[in-house]
Order: C-alpha cells, then structure tokens, then sequence
C-alpha cells in the first residue's frame, strides 16, 4: 500500500489534526530556532547568549514575538495601502503549504485510524515546494514595492535576484534524485533510500542544494538583501509590529523547510540511520521517524547557524556569478553524467567491475586534463589610474612624499647652532608634508 | 480527483487566517501616536526626497536580464524533470535525447555567457 | 487608539499590564546610534566580556521601526541633531531614550556652539547615565534601570492615577545579583 493510497482514505478530522499539528511545529520550530541560533552563535563568540527571559532564556523568541504585537503599526504615506498590508500574508502562506509535502515520520495508527505522518502525498510533490518558494518571492518583492522607499525597494530587487538565480541550481541538483527513485512523490523518494541515502550516491547535487538552498532563503553568507551595512534592513526597512514579525516567521519556516527537504531528498528523510534499525526494531516504527527526522532537519539548521558565525557577507557580483557561472554548469554536466552512468549500468553491457574501472579511467584522464588548463591570467590594463574610482578627486596614492617648499630660515643668532638647524628643518617638513 | 489536494487547501486556508489575522489585529492591539514625520519613508533620518523610489521609479535594467535568463532556465528545468521519472525506461534513446537537450541549452547558455549576460557590475 | 486605552479597569487590566511591560522590557532591541566614543564602549557591552545578549538586546536593529530604544551614544552636533529627531520620530510606540555619557546628557566638555547642549533639548530623555565614556558595567546598570522603569510603566490615564496613589515601584537590581555564584 503505497502512502498516497494511505492517506487518501483519511477522516477529515485527521486531516485537520494533521494541519495543525504542522502548524503548531513549524510555530514552535520557529520560536526554537530563533532561541538556538542566538545561543549558538553566542557560543561561537565565546558569550553566554539569551539566559534572563525564561528558563535559561528559552522563552526569548516568545517574549520577541509578543512584543511586537504590542508594538505600533506604522505604515508611511507613501506606501501602497493594500499591497503593504498583503505582502506578509503573501509571504507567509507559501511557506506553510510548502511544508505539507513533506513526509515526518513513517506509518502509524492515530486513534485505530491507519496513516501516514505526512499531511499529503502528491505525485509532484518535489514541485509543490519549488513552486511555494517562488510564489513567496512575490512577498518580498510587492512588500518592497509597497513600501514607497528607496532602501526596501532596492533590497526586494536584489532579493528576488538572488532566489530566482539560485532556484534554478535548486531546481537542477534535485533531478538526479528523481532519476534514481523514479518519482517526484516524496514519499516515494524517501523510500527509494532504503539501502543506501542519495548524499552518497549523488554528493555532487546534495553539495549543490545545500548551497542554493541557503541562498534560497536569503540567509548569511548570502543575506545580500539585508545588508545592514548596504541596505539597512532591506525589504523589511519599513515594516513595523506583527508585519515584521510575520516576515521573520515566514523566513525561519523557509529554513525549516528547505532543510526538511533536504533531509528528506538526500539523508533518507524519516528513515533509521546508519542501521540502527538492525540493533532494535522498535526504531522503525513510524513514530521514532519522526525523531530522525527531526533530528536531520535539526542538523542541517544547525548547518545554517554554523555559516552565520562563521562566513562574512559576500559581494553581490560573487554571488550570481557562483549562482550564474558555477553551479548551474556543473548541474546540466552533472545530470547528464548521471543520465549516462544509469543508461549504462541499466543496458546490462558492463558487468559492475568493469563500469567502474571504465569511470575511473575516464575521472583519471579528466584531472589530468585539468592540469593543462593554463592558469587564469590576471588582466593589467597600463593605462589604469591607481584606485581612484569614478571621477571623484582623489589625490595620487603612489606615496611619493612632496618636496617642502624652502623656507627662510630663522633669525636665530643667541642660540647654539646644530640643534636649532634641526628643528627647524623637521619644522618645515612637519607643516606642509 | 483534486481529492488528494484537499489538505493543501486547509493548510492555506489556516496559514492565510492566521497571517491576516496578525495583520488585520496589529493596528488594534498597539498603541499609536500620530507625528508627521514617523509616517515619511526612512532615509537614515535625512528628510526624504520628494521625488518618489530610486531613479524615478525605474530600476537598473539587469534585473529585467536575470528575470528573463530565470524563465528561460526555468522552463528547461522543468522539462528535465518528466524525463528523470521515466528515464530508466527509456533507455539510450532517452539518454541521447536529453543529451541533445541540454546541448541545444548548453549552446544558448554559452552564448549568453559570452555576450555578457551573466556578467553583474 | 489601541490596547492601552481600550481595557476595563481591575484585575485583568493588571496582569494584562504585567505581561506587556514584562515582554516589552524582556525584548528590548536598541536602535544603532553611536555617535562618537561612548559608541565604543556601547560596542564593548555587546562583546563577549559584557554580553548585551543574556538580556535578549543584541538585536541592535538597523531600521528605527523595529527599534525600542534608542542609545544615544556620545555627543550631538547642532547638525546632527534633525537627524536624531527624525529617526526618534519614525521609531513606533513605545519607545526610550537613553542618554549615555556626559555630552549626550548635558553637552559635556563640549561646552560650544557646535554640540547640543545635552540630548533633552531635541527628543524627552528617559534615563541618563554619566561618565566620560561610561564603562560596559554602567550602561548595563543603566539598561537594567530603564528594565525597572518599564515594568512600571502604566497601561492607560486610570491605571497610572492607581499607580500614583499606591506608590508601588519595581526594585532595582544589581546586574549579578540573581545569577551570581551562590556563597
């Protein structure tokens, strides 16, 4: 019985469990990963973090979030009216049905009712989280148009650059998952990795999603939008109270469901790691998934904190040209790679062996080809004028000191000669170098 | 038919009532206090300037170039992905069609490359 | 218009006003805005020997919208003085001011035509700490007054005429009094 069948009988009170309690969990995640990576990244700087409000400062985020409810709502004369008041709904909705796809732990009977802990089992499923991510795009860009401000309108721009550029490598890396496992359903996906998790059979696209995926959600080392040091606080500039704060809960549940998708595509979503399963069955039952997978959605979060204190900001050329110019190449050469490898193995001509000394036959003759590519040659144009930029008047900076202009020298005749000559020569110097 | 679609339509329906709900309670809950200048667009506490968004309300044109360069890619993405369901079934003819495929995109991307389209200054 | 006018007096009312002031005073991001060397020592407190962050105020917030309260940290030229008023004006309600060192309480050694002669000539001041710069330790102190200030901050005209009479305040308390090592 395959998952979608399983769920297609559900109640519609189980339906409606099952839409709140992922509501309910991306909320909590949400609080939780704003608590976690404040005290991360404190620890990271040697600081104790968050630890007044709460127990031990878990109930920061809370505190955070209620607050900006009782904060005024402010919004200028010239932003468009509605389009303002839409635009974190318009973010926000996309990031929640995003997550319904995902498969959270295996079957299980919730009062003598038999089910999947997925809330629904699409044959597109993969394509529903791609299209949420674009459509919430549109938040973010109407809410920087809206705003009738220079700076939100220039960091939505930017923003929506920037997702748009690094959903195609998104898009790209996850076809060779769905060339293994034969179908677009995540669930079956999930499935297909029973023996052996795609991150090892295709390293190549995880290193690529995981990449994009952090330039998916507009997060450091790729947080160009909010640049505060650019862009003060990008499209949010002139958002205030419960609308920023929506902005905030739609960003963080886009991580959580990029990493849940990324957990689910490449590290065998709910399923028992590193065959734990074989020491203990009861780790396969269907709601100890939900613990591995909240356990490998958790670490790839972590990943995200981990950048956060570690990478500074890149500059935005850099970062569509490594969107442009790398890994969208290597993803089209990378699918083809695979294409072929799998027509090959499949038409049954090569026996394992002999498949995989051809392979590394043909990766040996690739490095050594590598080594012949010439070295980058760094362009000196002659005529170029030391860093002086565009026009403005910059004085010379080849730190040729000028010569000081000849002075009289003092009248001094009661004074010893030799020490007097010296002042007055640094004298000269001192006042007009 | 659109059956198994159903608990998307709640998830929306819940998402949109909560996310409407912030926004349409947030005036009421807080306290507000008219002055002039908390409602005019903030420019680090210069006073505006009158004439309204960046440029006149155009923006720079490589934005228009990525968006454009975005569909072009995106649609090609989207047909890579009816071929990877089913591309053990088809076989060598399948490989060599795909490989065609991304050639023929390979040679658009090549060309876009080399004219500078992916450039950004 | 809001909250803070709208509720009936008595019991709710109270703890409604107990949980506001404590979310406000438990999650209050500071504007940036360092103006001269107290800015220094405003960047030291959010370091990791002083740590701004165990009170949840790392956040310094780059928009005023999002911002509570506003360090105004060293002195103030007459020219920059618009500049302050127009990003205290855009900063939502409620919010506070904190005039950290001499020159941005009183002018300070700066006794000329160029400088504000402290910072309550442009925007109401709701706490002012001395010293030229302050130390990390100071500021903290003072933040944690202004934490005191919050908690008793009224919710509407009836619960402050309440307050009044009672003369109830909230104690003041050392940085590392509750959290300290226990003899």
């Amino acid at each position: 019985m395959t998952t979608a069948e399983l769920l297609a009988d559900d109640p519609i009170w189980l339906i409606l469990i099952k839409v709140v309690g992922i509501f309910a969990f991306l909320v909590v995640m949400t609080l939780f990963m704003i608590n976690w990576e404040r005290k991360v990244v404190a620890r990271m700087q040697q600081r104790p973090g968050p630890n007044r409000v709460g127990p031990n400062g878990w109930l920061q985020s809370l505190a955070d979030g209620l607050k900006l409810a009782f904060k005024e709502d402010i919004r200028p004369v010239l932003a468009d009216k509605w389009v303002f008041f839409l635009a974190p709904v318009i973010s926000c909705i996309p990031a929640f049905v995003a997550f319904s796809v995902i498969p959270i732990g295996g079957e299980v009977s919730i009062f003598g009712e038999r089910t999947a802990l997925q809330l629904v089992d699409l044959p597109v499923g993969v394509l529903v989280v791609l299209a949420c991510s674009s459509v919430g795009v549109y938040g973010i860009v109407l809410s920087g148009w809206a705003s009738g401000s220079p700076y939100p309108l220039l960091g939505a721009l930017r923003s929506a650059a920037q997702v748009i550029s690094y959903e195609i490598a998104m898009g790209l890396s996850i076809v060779g998952v769905v060339m293994f496992s034969h179908s677009m359903s995540t669930s079956d996906i999930v499935k297909a990795q029973g023996n052996l998790w795609f991150v090892v059979l295709l390293f190549p696209s995880f290193a690529i999603y995981v990449i994009s995926m952090v330039g998916e959600t507009n997060r450091a080392p790729f947080d160009l939008p909010e640049a505060e040091s650019e862009l003060v606080g990008g499209f949010h500039t002139e958002y205030s109270s419960l609308k920023f704060a929506l902005f905030f809960l739609a960003e963080y549940v886009n991580m959580v469901t990029v990493s849940a998708l990324a957990s689910t595509l490449f590290l065998g979503g709910y399923q028992t790691p590193f065959g734990l399963g074989s020491l203990w069955s009861g780790f396969d039952n269907g709601w100890f998934g939900l613990v591995w997978f909240v356990a490998k959605t958790l670490f790839f979060l972590f990943v995200f904190i981990w950048l956060r204190g570690t990478l500074p900001r890149m500059r935005y050329d850099q970062f569509m040209r490594l969107g442009w110019k790398v890994l969208v190449p290597i993803s089209l050469v990378w699918i083809v790679a695979v294409a072929l490898v799998r027509a090959l193995n499949n038409s049954g001509e090569f026996s394992q062996q002999q498949f995989l000394i051809i392979l590394g036959v043909v990766l040996g003759v690739l490095v050594l080809l590598s080594l012949l590519l010439p070295d980058r040659k760094v362009e000196e144009d002659p005529n170029a004028v030391p860093i002086t930029g565009g026009g403005f008047p910059v004085p010379p900076l080849d730190l040729e000191v000028p010569k000081a202009p000849t002075r009289r020298t003092p009248v001094v005749a009661n004074l010893p000669k030799e020490p007097v000559a010296v002042t007055a020569s640094k004298e000269a110097s001192d006042g007009d170098v | 038919m659109l059956q198994p679609y159903l608990p998307l339509v709640f998830m929306f329906l819940l998402a949109g009532a909560f996310a409407l709900f912030s926004v349409t309670a947030a005036p009421y809950i807080g306290p507000r206090r008219y002055n002039r200048a908390k409602l005019d667009a903030y420019e680090c506490g210069i006073e505006p300037s009158p004439a309204p968004i960046v440029g006149g309300g155009r923006m720079p044109v490589a934005y228009y170039l990525t968006a454009m360069l975005f569909i072009l890619f995106d649609i090609e993405m989207v047909f890579l992905y009816p071929f990877a369901v089913s591309a053990d079934k088809l076989g060598l003819f399948g490989l060599v069609e795909i490989a065609l495929f991304v050639a023929t995109v390979g040679f658009a991307y090549a060309y876009v490359w080399r004219r500078g389209g992916l450039d950004w200054n | 218009m809001g909250l803070e006018e709208k509720l009936p007096n008595g019991i709710l009312l109270t703890s409604v006003e107990k949980l506001v002031n404590w979310t406000r005073k438990s999650s209050l991001w500071p504007a940036t805005f360092g103006l001269a060397c107290c800015a220094i020592e405003m960047m030291t407190t959010g370091g990791p020997r002083y740590d701004l962050a165990r009170f949840g105020m790392e956040v310094f917030r780059a928009s005023p919208r999002q911002a509570d309260l506003m360090i105004v940290a060293g002195r103030v030229t007459n020219k920059m003085a618009p500049v302050l008023r127009q990003i205290y004006d855009q900063m939502p309600e409620p919010r506070w001011v904190l005039a950290m060192g001499v020159c941005a309480s009183t002018g300070g050694m700066f006794n000329n035509y160029a400088v504000v002669q402290g910072v309550d000539h442009v925007v109401p001041v709701d706490m002012y700490l001395p010293g030229c710069p302050p130390r990390p330790e100071m500021l903290i102190d003072a933040i944690l007054k202004i934490h005191a200030k919050i908690m008793d901050e009224p919710l509407g005209a009836a619960r402050a005429a309440a307050l009044l009479e009672s003369g109830a305040s909230t104690d003041l308390m050392p940085s590392s009094e509750r959290f300290a090592k226990k003899k």
